[in-house]
């Protein structure tokens, strides 16, 4: 792997069930990159973010990572607990102390919210608490699966701009959205 | 993420979660209150059935403890976030059962050696009948856990009854505890018996739960 590249993947392969997902797929991304997933329901869009985290073992081929790459994911589960307060939530990531917590709650509107317990909160606010996590950690590389679900169009700008603010300063981006974004970023297609 | 800070949020999840903690404590209250209304009360009689109940009783309530205990961080995503963070899995397990034992077990123990003074009338039993509690109500929660995490998509019900098994030797040795503090011998033999028992799996069996974990999240 090359030093410059955050990421790369060689030959990915996935089949669950004898059903192949996706083969063969391959990609670099450097610093300051992003690449958009594109694919059908069911292509293996999550599947491969999976992999690329390390949650997943694919089936074939390898990904290669940085040495010590500092990584966020969000996923379609938020990793919240419904029956803890917004404040309780971000006091389980161990953020409560971190310097740009109040303006970001401000930003997106969930200053007033902090009380709240997170089961009272709609999807779209809920997925803006999860969100936060992105935010404030001082990630090299964002993995994002349809972060732009469920948020209001304000919001939905607000995390382009942010992700946008990311890339410009060095860091690598991967997502999958079906929703278009703005984002400038190369597309790859799952079919 | 320190050992503290993952101590205090599996604090603050089970604290908050009240049913989860006094849902077993109220049950385990409510059986041994129950007991002596079942049987004739004479003193005799209540005495001979105290330590069966008690035991199986602490039993049942270790497994009502540890249901779904893993199922919660395992549909929210917070495992899958733990896992892509690199921290141990394993010590995380460790923490996460030390804590139910913690808000847990180690009431129920001490409510045991309180209702054991109001059935044998006798304080030194009870002082003797409390550490063994803590160690057997530590050694069921690891193995409801390891059950659970076995059975994790698939429901408790099926974990309990492969782990059901496991904790019979645990019950032979307390009856013969039982025997032991009530003639006042080998007391102490059988104590560090289960405590030897609890040393071996108390930080194995969190690798192997936490191996298992990562199988179901793959």
């Amino acid at each position: 792997m090359e030093s410059s590249y955050l990421i790369e993947a060689n030959n990915l392969a996935y089949k669950i069930n004898e059903v192949k997902l996706f083969t063969n797929f391959s990609f670099s991304l450097k610093a300051g990159e992003a690449l958009h997933i594109k694919g059908s329901n069911g292509s293996g869009k999550s599947t491969l973010i999976r992999i690329l985290c390390g949650i997943t073992p694919s089936s074939k081929g390898k990904v290669y990572k940085k040495d010590e790459l500092v990584f966020s994911y969000l996923g379609h589960k938020n990793a919240l607990k419904t029956y803890l307060s917004v404040r309780d939530n971000i006091s389980l990531l161990g953020l409560s102390d971190h310097e740009g917590l109040e303006s970001l709650l401000s930003l997106l509107d969930l200053s007033e919210k902090l009380d709240v317990i997170v089961a009272n909160l709609s999807f779209g606010q809920q997925k803006k608490v999860a969100l936060l996590r992105i935010f404030l950690t001082g990630a090299d590389l964002i993995l994002l699966d349809e972060p732009f679900v469920g948020l209001d169009s304000n919001s939905h700008d607000l995390l382009c701009k942010f992700l946008e603010k990311k890339l410009h300063a060095g860091s690598g981006l991967i997502y999958t959205s079906h929703i278009p974004t703005g984002i400038r970023s190369k597309d790859i297609t799952l079919d | 993420m320190n050992i503290l800070l993952l101590l205090k949020n599996e604090a603050l999840k089970l604290v908050k979660k009240t049913r989860a903690w006094l849902g077993p404590i109220l049950i385990f209250i409510l059986i041994m209150v129950a007991f002596p209304l079942t049987i004739e009360l004479t003193s005799n009689n209540l005495s001979d059935a105290f330590y069966p109940v008690l035991f199986i009783s602490i039993l049942l309530v270790m497994m009502l403890a540890t249901e779904g205990i893993f199922l919660e961080d395992y549909e929210d995503g917070t495992l899958e976030l733990f896992l892509i963070s690199k921290k141990s899995l394993s010590q995380w397990v460790f923490l996460k059962i030390f804590m139910h034992w913690l808000l847990i077990g180690v009431p129920i123990s001490l409510l045991g050696a309180f209702f054991n003074l109001g059935a044998n009338n006798d304080l030194s039993s009870s002082l003797m009948i409390f550490p063994a509690l803590l160690i057997a109500t530590y050694i069921f929660l690891i193995l409801f856990c390891f059950g659970n995490s076995l059975s994790l998509t698939k429901g408790s019900a099926l974990g309990t009854l492969i782990t059901l098994p496991l904790t019979l030797p645990i019950l032979v040795i307390l009856g013969k505890l039982n025997t032991a503090i009530i003639f006042n011998i080998n007391y102490f033999e059988f104590l560090i018996l289960i405590f030897g028992v609890l040393s071996i799996i108390i930080f194995a069996f969190p690798a192997i739960i936490s191996r298992i974990i990562k199988t179901h999240l793959e």
